[in-house]
């Protein structure tokens, strides 16, 4: 049995019975049995709840009844996203134990659906980071070279989907935190329009710029879970009241014609030179496809880093005040504590980075800084889509490599949180803006490392975005994952 | 400029007992001087990107007790045998 | 020169849900922490969705306050750690950044001056704590969190006020206001909490906190103008600092732990997009708005000729002007607006015995009526009206009960009449040289007659038989 097809062979053969969807679940967890100690993808594993899932499934199969959109299919989900009677720790020792008495909407949009919570993801500790290696629970690591980072936050995420612990997995994206992953670890990352999809459920990080995205292996499974997992939903006041749109429909419709930009400030200093050469390598691929393409100048990239950090930072010391100890979180007595030495006391179990921006939040909002910072990082934002704006006038896309250099090793950058940020500089842009942005599986270099590519659309734009990036994929042909 | 003083009040501004504060000076330090470049930036507009939502769209004021798998909330938070939440005390 | 100004909490209680989430908005008398859920909590992945009624009875008061509704508004979270705030941040609403709170720069007249209204804002209700344990080192603190999250308008004052006395009226007017305007119960213990700053020439501001009931206010800043003035006189410097009423003791102390000056690190709430409301919807939130006091006191004037002081105390009262609204008629209001505000206002004066009391708006008309029409004296009236709200029993079975018809049967009269003046000899030749005496034996006749002998009948008969 192949665990490497994407959903949508995966459901015609289970719904022809050509496989039974407990085989397949039980084979996807001999499969992460064998894996794990090698990539360490899994915080909690469902196992049995998943094989009962299963055994129901083929039996609504069996019987004829009405079967979901994503009957069987095993999805891994970041452990920042809420599910009832499972775990739920943000990699974090402040949640440890945490069990959500809900389901982020995503999770039961899913689960109406048929598809089958195969377990919860590593991350970086609450999200912050792009490597995992912040996890309480210890890093992640990438299948293609188990020396190197898997990228991140959602490290869990592109970590199971490439080394087929499951068929895909939901992410969430505060500045590349799916598309990161998704380009390091070889497999398709989206970043929805701010709004498209329920944010209730997903634990606050940076709460004015993430989204929950989903990594397949395949644009076309993206495709199939964007169908049930974006629109409108009463718990969340910041989605978008919009017509539901069929993202399946028309994928393949192709790219002839289309103007694409190239963004300058993407392919500038620092870039790696295997990098680069991917980039003009899909440009040529995409000109050969039909598209045309132009060089598009985005000046206000330059503040972006300092501009995201600034805001996610800021929105980060707010969001995680609430972890005080005293309604939810790890075993130790109030007695005897003073209130303030007490919450000092059980918040020093926050990690290092997610203590550094929380200090940094801190700095950025105290009193006569807002100005100097914040607002500024606000004005920033604002120059920034002003600038998307004028360019999505002229083209279709935006294109330019997902990270800027390869995969790395383990440990190398940890100490070093600046240049870790600035690695950040091509995925924060549809993160400040809103827009939508894909990573796609490109190349693979010359030591054995992923490429991706990443294509931009205005916002709610995510159906011509998906066209894009199936072209872009159809377009190479790249070797399986040597795991 | 971040030192020991700065980075013990952000520390308590954000409620945590730095282990080993010398760790964070140099970083914070490092990342606020990159930020400043912030300064610079001369923009008309800071308007946000936030939704707008109208009015008639919000919230109708209707009670619904809030019950999951037909337990109330209490039972999923630490408590005391009362039903109250213990917090340390308060000086 | 004396400075005044105030921060008034108001609970919005006419709401059914808190103002980010379907709890109960009223959370008095439950069980503790059964009027919780994910979001009140701050439970991690839950997200605040505000009231719609709530934006509505908050833009009811700033407009009866005068004050300016922006187009749009937006909400704000204080960042502070404290164990009645679950997240460790209050949602509410912030103008340092421009006016994005629902209300600002209103003004309210009192007594010929004007109180100017800095703003209004909305925001959440913390939860409630409890102490348990005597000795420092065993105290621990309880936390119920039913109350957290309920609607609440701060209503912040320029301080306009030149004394502690004009603090007492304006509060019983915003009181007035805010129950006549049905966006709350300024009586309900805990509805209506206000803090106060204070400073008087040469001397730095004082923010009081901690008055119990919004009644203890005008104690607590005269007490501190006092204390102020006192050290001024003396040369000692007025600390800016916190103080909080101690009610036992009737005196403000300084707060204890010298609280620094708090860094509240605002910040947008992204959660809750901005609201817009466009000026039509203000304009039909205007005409949604129930009368004013003002203009109910006008119609009472005007329409019933209610004499100003009844009508100034009736129609500041919402429950008695509600019930005069029910029932009167265009021939009996004058009388009803006497009967509540000389008889009705004086038995039941508090919330409580409002809410207990047993009068049907039927009666309370039949009452008037029967006064109107000489059914019944005045005096009788009285009695009639005593035993309504004992019983609960109609107007006619009670004076059936009680026998208190009206005597205006002349022959029965006059014999009694005829009674007094062999009793009262001396006192009938006194009226005869001297007829403005004659009330005396009047007074007598209704005695006899225990207060239903009408009156004016009486004093046309003595008339009649003395030819005075």
């Amino acid at each position: 049995m192949n665990l490497g097809i994407s959903a949508t062979e995966y459901l015609s053969l289970v719904r022809n019975s050509q496989i039974s969807v407990e085989e397949f679940i039980a084979k996807t967890i001999d499969r992460i049995k064998m894996v794990e100690e090698k990539v360490h993808a899994y915080i909690t594993i469902n196992d049995q709840d998943a094989l009962n899932k299963a055994k129901l499934i083929d039996k609504k199969i069996r019987t004829k009844e009405k079967t979901g959109k994503l009957s069987g299919i095993p999805i891994s989900v970041k452990d920042n996203i809420c599910t009832a009677g499972l775990k739920t720790t943000c990699a974090s020792k402040m949640l440890e134990n945490f069990i959500a008495p809900y389901d982020a909407t995503v999770v039961s949009r899913l689960k109406q659906e048929d598809a089958i919570i195969i377990g919860k993801v590593n991350l970086d500790e609450f999200a912050m980071g792009s490597t995992t290696e912040f996890s309480y629970f210890g890093p992640s690591k990438n299948p293609w070279n188990n020396e190197c980072v898997p990228g991140g936050s959602s490290g869990g995420s592109g970590v199971s989907v490439s080394a087929l612990e499951c068929m895909m997995s939901l992410g969430s994206d505060t500045g590349g935190s799916v598309r990161s992953p998704a380009s390091f670890c070889s497999v398709v990352g989206l970043k929805p329009t701010y709004g498209l999809v329920s944010r209730y459920g997903l634990i606050s990080y940076a709460n004015s710029i993430e989204q929950i995205g989903p990594v397949a292996r395949k644009v076309e499974d993206i495709a199939l879970i964007m169908n049930v997992i974006s629109g409108h939903d009463q718990h969340d006041d910041t989605t978008v009241k919009k017509d539901a749109i069929d993202y399946v429909e028309g994928l393949d419709i192709g790219i002839k014609g289309k103007k694409i930009g190239l963004v300058q400030q993407m392919t500038g200093d620092g870039v790696d030179k295997e990098v680069l050469s991917a980039t003009n390598k899909a440009i040529s691929k995409l000109q050969d496809l039909g598209a045309e393409c132009v060089p598009v100048s985005l000046d206000s990239l330059e503040h972006s880093v300092a501009a995201y950090y600034t805001i996610a930072s800021a929105e980060a010391s707010s969001n995680l005040s609430r972890y005080d100890n005293l309604r939810y979180g790890f075993d130790l007595g109030t007695g005897g504590y003073e209130f303030k030495a007490y919450v000092s006391k059980v918040r020093s179990n926050f990690g290092s980075e997610v203590t550094r921006r929380l200090l940094l939040g801190a700095f950025v909002l105290s009193a006569g800084y807002y100005g100097k910072y914040y607002l500024k990082a606000q004005k920033v934002r604002a120059m920034m889509k002003s600038q998307i704006d004028e360019a999505f006038k002229k083209v279709d896309f935006l294109i330019g490599p997902t990270m800027p250099i390869l995969p790395f090793k383990l440990g190398e950058k940890i100490d070093d949180p600046l240049t870790l940020y600035k690695l950040d500089i091509n995925t924060i842009t549809a993160n400040l803006t809103g827009i939508p942005a894909i990573s796609v599986p490109f190349e693979i270099s010359s030591s054995g490392l992923p490429i991706g590519i990443q294509i931009f659309a205005n916002s709610f734009e995510e159906k011509n975005l998906l066209q894009a990036a199936y072209a872009l994929q159809q377009s190479v042909h790249l070797r399986e994952v040597p795991l | 400029m971040v030192d020991q003083k700065e980075i013990e009040h952000l520390g308590d501004l954000v409620k945590i007992d730095l282990q080993n504060p010398g760790k964070y000076i140099h970083q914070v330090d490092q990342i606020l001087n990159y930020f400043e470049k912030l300064d610079k930036v001369e923009y008309e507009s800071d308007k946000t990107l936030r939704k707008e939502i109208l009015y008639d769209n919000l919230r109708e004021d209707r009670h619904e007790p809030y019950l999951s798998d037909g337990k109330a909330l209490v039972e999923y938070i630490k408590r005391d045998q009362n039903n109250f939440v213990r917090a340390p005390k308060m000086i | 020169m004396i400075k005044i100004g105030l921060e008034i909490h108001c609970q919005l209680t006419k709401l059914e849900s808190k103002l980010f989430c379907s709890c109960k908005a009223n959370y008095r008398n439950l069980e503790t922490n059964s009027n919780i859920c994910p979001v009140c909590v701050g439970l991690p992945g839950s997200l605040p969705l505000l009231n719609k009624k709530a934006v509505e009875k908050a833009s009811m008061l700033s407009l009866a306050l005068g004050c300016k509704i922006p187009e749009h508004i937006s909400f704000f979270r204080k960042n502070y750690f404290y164990p009645d705030l679950p997240k460790n941040f209050q949602i509410t609403q912030y103008n340092a950044y421009g006016p994005t709170s629902i209300g600002s720069d209103g003004a309210v007249p009192i007594e010929g001056k004007t109180i100017r209204i800095r703003r209004i804002q909305l925001e959440e209700d913390p939860g409630r704590l409890l102490y348990e344990g005597s000795s420092e080192k065993t105290q621990i603190t309880l936390v119920d969190y039913n109350r957290a999250g309920t609607p609440l308008v701060e209503i912040v004052t320029e301080p306009d006020f030149e004394n502690p006395r004009q603090v007492r009226i304006f509060l019983n007017v915003l009181a007035d206001l805010v129950e006549n305007l049905g966006v709350s119960d300024p009586y309900l213990e805990g509805a209506m909490r206000v803090d106060g700053n204070i400073s008087v020439q040469n001397g730095n501001r004082v923010e009081i906190k901690n008055v119990g009931s919004f009644r203890d206010v005008e104690k607590a800043l005269h007490f501190e103008m006092t204390r102020q003035q006192s050290l001024v006189d003396r040369n000692i410097q007025v600390i800016a600092e916190t103080r909080h009423w101690d009610d036992a003791r009737k005196i403000t102390v300084s707060s204890r732990s010298k609280e620094e000056e708090q860094d509240y690190r605002y910040l947008p709430e992204a959660d809750i997009p901005i609201i817009l409301i466009k000026q039509d919807k203000i304009e039909s939130l205007r005409k949604q708005m129930p009368e004013s006091i003002v203009d109910k006191k006008e119609r009472y004037i005007k329409k019933y000729g209610i004499p100003q002081q009844v009508a100034d105390v009736l129609s500041s009262d919402k429950f008695y002007s509600d019930l005069f609204e029910k029932a009167h008629n265009e021939s009996n209001a004058k009388e009803i607006a006497n009967i509540i505000t000389t008889d009705l206002m004086g038995f039941a004066d508090t919330r409580e015995k409002k809410m207990d009391l047993n009068l049907t708006d039927r009666n309370l008309s039949d009452l008037a009526d029967a006064i109107i029409h000489n059914k019944i004296t005045r005096n009788s009236g009285k009695i009639v009206l005593q035993e309504m709200l004992k019983t609960s029993k109609s107007f006619s079975e009670i004076v059936a009960n009680l026998d208190l018809g009206s005597m205006s049967d002349t022959s029965s009269l006059e014999k009694i009449i005829d009674e007094v003046f062999k009793e009262e000899e001396k006192a009938v030749s006194e009226a005869k040289q001297n007829p403005d005496t004659v009330n005396y034996i009047v007074g007598k006749v209704m005695r006899k007659t225990k207060g239903k002998a009408n009156p004016n009948t009486t004093l046309e008969i003595i008339r009649k038989k003395l030819s005075v």
